[in-house]
């Protein structure tokens, strides 16, 4: 077995500078800065949907939309604040008040439209377009979210993750109801939530190889 | 699971309360700890310098010959400077920090690991971890919950992985037998009787015929000088080279291991 001296003799040599995280809440505004941006672009080449100054009117899609952007910001601070070690891990129970008056008023249009058979022949539904948009948005979201927290892999990644996951669903939520006339916040929870469980399981599974390819070395 | 140690809670009314008799032993190891996370919990740790003091700090130490790289008030290593100093590069006091967390770390692994050999894995485990996350200590937070954060993760990772071979493994000592009764070794005969004919192999051509007959094949000396065509004396003699040889062969081998 190694001794412990020289695992400390092997560390000391290895000390480089390094520099420091900044603050979580610092942290934690540069990735939403980032996914307004994404969103920004995504805009630009969309367009945002046709009866949006409509939709604006109605109460329970303003609320929806106000606790999906609320709750995409509060669990990105509190996946970045607990993600630090020494903080409490309860800064993970920040968006769940937000997130469950979001999830109340999820609809279920998107989750029953993929395909369209018209006289035309069989061609993509909306809900497709629907899909391609979330992982559009998501994915740079999620990769960004995961290079920002790999320092967690060797601490407790997973409920630091499926928080994070939880911001880039909630994000990615204000994104399609700007963009899409459907409602499409199951599909959008179902895919981020589920990839992300899926990869923690994974991970779970196959020890820490699989979040290690992000860890700092 | 949630991890067990809480430092701010559970270590400072120990400190007050004292311990057993049987627990001197953590009281020994531990008795920086209290204080340090009392000290660093102070609402102006002394890592709060302003940024100019601690660069004139760190330029003296880390480039002069100043020996102890920051201590407290009672002498001891004041962790969270040395830390921010490690993060700068500073290898003096990053082999201090290292060292002086060691047996602070050891006794935290030994409230929930009994095996010594254990104990020293989890405790490397922790330090190769405080490595590799480095940069998440922010000098401006106690040193102490950090660190103890990282700890626990460590030695509940630890408990779950041995927990886990623990149910599929079970250790095998060196048993030369497994049962008593003979016929529950034919593997051991097997492997003597390999080496006699291993052995008999590395011998001159004569002597090896005269052994493989006269031992092996149990033939008379008649028939073997028949069969061989060598005189009976040349047989006997032959084995009792041979003989000598081999036992000569079997005691090297038997000093060497």
């Amino acid at each position: 077995m190694t001794r412990t001296s020289d695992v400390i003799d092997v560390l000391v040599a290895d000390a480089t500078p390094v520099r420091r995280l900044r603050l979580p809440a610092t942290r934690a505004a540069c990735w939403l800065l980032f996914a307004t941006a994404v969103m920004l672009f995504v805009g630009i080449a969309h367009g945002v949907r046709a009866d949006l100054a409509l939709k604006l009117h109605q109460p329970a899609f303003v609320i929806g939309m106000v606790a999906a952007m609320a709750t995409g910001i509060l669990a990105a601070l509190g996946a970045f604040i607990a993600s630090v070690p020494g903080w409490s891990r309860r800064w993970l129970l920040l968006p769940i008040p937000a997130s469950l008056v979001w999830v109340v008023t999820i609809g279920y249009g998107c989750l029953t439209n993929w395909v369209t058979i018209g006289p035309e022949g069989m061609s993509l539904g909306e809900t497709s377009k629907c899909f391609a948009t979330l992982v559009l948005v998501g994915m740079p979201l999620s990769l960004m979210m995961l290079t920002m927290l790999r320092h967690t892999a060797r601490l407790s990644p997973r409920p630091v993750i499926m928080t994070g996951s939880l911001a880039v669903a909630a994000i990615t939520a204000v994104a399609l109801s700007v963009f899409h006339p459907l409602d499409a916040t199951a599909m959008i929870l179902l895919w981020n939530l589920g990839v992300a469980a899926l990869y923690l399981s994974l991970s779970g599974r196959y020890g820490q190889r699989v979040l290690s390819w992000v860890a700092q070395r | 699971m949630r991890p067990c140690i809480l430092p701010c809670k559970k270590v400072r009314p120990v400190a007050a309360k004292g311990y057993g008799p049987g627990k001197l032993f953590l009281r020994d190891n531990l008795s920086c700890a209290p204080q340090n996370l009392r000290m660093l919990r102070h609402p102006r740790p002394p890592s709060s310098l302003t940024r100019p003091e601690k660069e004139g700090r760190d330029s003296l130490t880390s480039g002069g010959h100043a020996e102890p790289v920051a201590t407290r008030a009672d002498g001891k290593l004041d962790w969270s400077i040395a830390m921010s100093r490690a993060q700068a590069g500073d290898q003096d006091a990053y082999r201090q920090l290292l060292q002086n967390i060691t047996p602070y770390l050891r006794a935290l692994a030994a409230r929930h690991i009994q095996s010594a050999d254990d104990i020293e894995d989890t405790v490397q485990d922790v330090l190769l971890t405080v490595h590799s996350v480095r940069n998440t200590y922010d000098p401006s937070r106690p040193f102490g919950p950090w660190l103890v954060a990282i700890a626990n993760r460590r030695i509940v990772d630890g408990l779950r992985r041995r927990g886990r071979v623990g149910s599929h493994e079970s250790p095998a000592g060196n048993e030369l037998e497994t049962f008593a009764a003979s016929e529950a070794n034919l593997q051991e005969e097997a492997a003597d009787a390999c080496l006699v004919r291993e052995a008999i192999d590395q011998l001159p051509a004569g002597q090896r015929d005269a052994m493989r007959m006269l031992k092996l094949e149990e033939m008379s000396l008649q028939d073997a000088a028949d069969a061989s065509g060598m005189s009976v004396a040349a047989l006997k003699v032959a084995t009792h080279r041979a003989m000598k040889r081999l036992r000569e062969m079997f005691q090297q081998r038997g000093s060497k291991s």
